[in-house]
């Protein structure tokens, strides 16, 4: 196993009585973005958060399986140690510092070594994203959710992540600003050599970016495989495409009880 | 802390150290001059009883700043001030009566006293939030509160404890004018700690532990060292103010340590403007000589004499009145009103400024 984040058989029960998760296997390496898809409650979001620690929070757990960063046991650990690890979680919904400027907000995860290295990380993060060098001094209350959205990942980024953990990038955002983040990521992934865990709604979306993918439902992965493959699976066209040959499918038709018989039939 | 852009004629800082800098401009420099020389010079002119007022107020000062610090920046609210300004006295009083200690043993003493309390009582602040926080704190007060009570009326000082004024470097100090500078010079260094902690990572830390605590902790971000730490710090300042003020009244009483001081603490950041050291200094100069004020006012009307029993419930109501409006009307307090002010003269003839340089 050559993975750098390798999640084996983990089972995420809540509350101790709850089984959210079970049996999800998957696997992030250097220079590699693996999308994770799936609907609503399908459990990616459960998964994201027993890799970066978030669990304990909902008073969840990892009760089985074992998650292993660079072969070193992670899984149950506090959100603050796995992120000073390298696995660094760009959330869902509020994401930056309202009452701090963008640069006061990239200076947060910053450790007590200031100075010439902090600078160094600051000025890669305006290559990447110009748009945040112009914005450098407006608080984080006043941006746009594109920006907004840019100014998460740039802060995840300075705490010089080996894995980035980004749950639903394109959620609220325009379809434009999702390209331009896409593209963005992409650079990412080529320039610092870091691997990108996506979990997404947007089939469409991830499909165009991710080198590998899984498909969650009801807790359990159902289908992987690179993205050629995922994307000209028929379900997957079906369901999460909506590209079904005969037009269309109905709500009704894409009801969650038809895919379970497919595939755990 | 980075700063909004300081003039309205736009941005001008072109290197980091200028983004660094403590005094960005000649116009900043020489108003901090000439506020210093004004501080120097207002002993000589001032009557004892305004020598009195400020020196109460630069007491009051360091104490808001550190529970600004907590509530303003961490975000956590303490409703255990006055106990700990309690402690901090009481460890000097003490220590002074009990085994003559000198003036730099009983000010570390009740500094690590109120670090030690800071602990203990900021280990709730883990699991709680607001309200039960505040009330876990009250918890401290009392408690204080009735370790005090207790020294006093076992060792038979239920008057409370004389203290001898402190010598230093060979100087009694006895006259209002000698602490007036040792009160400014305490409360000059309290501000200065707390811009450059605001600074440093703890500062960055707590501010986003405030905003944020998703996702500070997933910036790698220990909530509870942070957490713990301001309590820590603040704690032990606050308590560094309480042995102060025991030197400067010279008498130690459980009397002047009351749930109302706690609340009037909290009135200072208030009042003053939540998440800004300027704004804990008002605050703290508003709150203190808020009764003068109003007493002074109770003098201007007809039949003083007949009002005289009044007084302290016409005080009382008026700080309640005034708490509120703040509440409603001005939530960024004072310090929200001088920088309207700012921004009006600096601006004119114009009204409204670009986005990019806004001030928070």
């Amino acid at each position: 196993m050559s993975a750098l984040l390798q999640i084996d058989g983990i089972e995420v029960v809540y509350k101790r009585v709850i089984t959210a998760v079970q049996g999800v296997t998957l696997s992030v390496s250097e220079r590699q973005i693996v999308a994770l898809l799936g609907t609503n409650g399908a459990g990616k979001t459960t998964t994201l958060r027993a890799i970066s620690g978030f669990l304990g929070i909902d008073d969840a757990r990892v009760t089985a399986g074992a998650i292993t960063l660079a072969g070193a046991r992670i899984e149950n650990r506090p959100p603050h140690e796995i992120a000073a690890r390298g696995i660094v979680l760009v959330p869902e919904r509020d994401k930056v510092f309202p009452g701090l400027t963008v640069a006061a907000n990239l200076a947060v995860p910053v450790p007590r070594s200031v100075g010439a290295q902090q600078r160094q990380d600051e000025e890669r993060i305006y290559r990447l994203f110009p748009r945040l060098a112009q914005l450098r001094h407006r608080i984080g209350g006043l941006l746009s959710g594109g920006e907004r959205q840019m100014l998460a990942i740039a802060s995840a980024l300075m705490c010089r992540p080996r894995i980035l953990l980004v749950d639903e990038l394109s959620l609220g955002l325009a379809p434009v600003v999702v390209r331009e983040l896409t593209q963005q990521l992409l650079v990412i992934r080529d320039e610092l050599g870091i691997g990108i865990l996506l979990v997404e709604q947007s089939a469409g979306l991830a499909l165009t970016i991710a080198d590998y993918a899984y498909v969650m439902e009801n807790g359990r992965i159902v289908l992987d495989g690179d993205r050629e493959r995922l994307r000209s699976h028929q379900d997957v066209q079906e369901f999460y495409l909506g590209q079904a040959r005969g037009g269309r499918r109905s709500y009704r038709e894409v009801k969650q009880y038809r895919r379970s018989r497919r595939w755990y039939g | 802390m980075f700063r909004p852009a300081p003039r309205a004629s736009g941005y001008f800082r072109t290197s980091y150290a200028q983004d660094l800098s403590l005094l960005q401009s000649r116009s900043e420099r020489i108003s901090l001059a000439v506020f210093l020389l004004a501080l120097a010079a207002f002993p000589f002119m001032a009557s004892p009883f305004a020598l009195d007022l400020a020196c109460q107020v630069f007491l009051a000062s360091i104490g808001a700043l550190s529970l600004m610090l907590l509530t303003g920046y961490a975000g956590q609210i303490s409703l255990g001030h006055a106990g700990l300004l309690a402690a901090g006295a009481f460890t000097t009083g003490i220590l002074a009566r009990e085994m003559h200690a000198p003036f730099w043993l009983t000010l570390p003493a009740s500094a690590l006293a109120g670090m030690m309390l800071g602990l203990v009582f900021g280990l709730p602040s883990l699991r709680l939030r607001g309200l039960y926080l505040a009330v876990s704190t009250l918890a401290l007060h009392f408690i204080v509160l009735y370790l005090g009570g207790e020294y006093e009326s076992k060792r038979g000082f239920s008057t409370g404890i004389v203290i001898e004024p402190p010598t230093l470097l060979g100087y009694k100090l006895a006259n209002g004018r000698a602490w007036y500078f040792v009160l400014l010079i305490a409360a000059a260094a309290s501000l200065l700690v707390c811009i450059n902690l605001l600074r440093t990572r703890s500062g960055r830390a707590w501010r986003a532990v405030h905003a944020n605590e998703t996702v500070a902790e997933a910036l790698g971000i220990s909530i509870a060292a942070y957490k713990l730490l301001a309590f820590v710090i603040s704690s032990s300042m606050t308590s560094v103010a309480g042995s102060l003020f025991a030197y400067y009244r010279g008498f130690v009483s459980i009397e002047a340590f009351d749930l109302f001081l706690a609340i009037q603490y909290v009135a200072m950041i208030i009042i003053g403007g939540m998440g800004s050291l300027l704004g804990a200094i008002l605050g703290a100069a508003f709150v203190t000589l808020f009764p003068y004020i109003i007493e002074s006012l109770l003098h201007l009307l007809p039949n003083v004499e007949r009002l005289a029993g009044d007084v302290f419930a016409v005080n009382y109501a008026a700080f309640g009145a005034v708490m509120i409006l703040f509440l409603v009307l001005e939530p960024l307090g004072l310090v929200g009103i001088w920088h309207r002010l700012q921004n009006y003269f600096l601006l004119w003839p114009f009204k409204y400024r670009p986005l990019a340089g806004a001030r928070k």
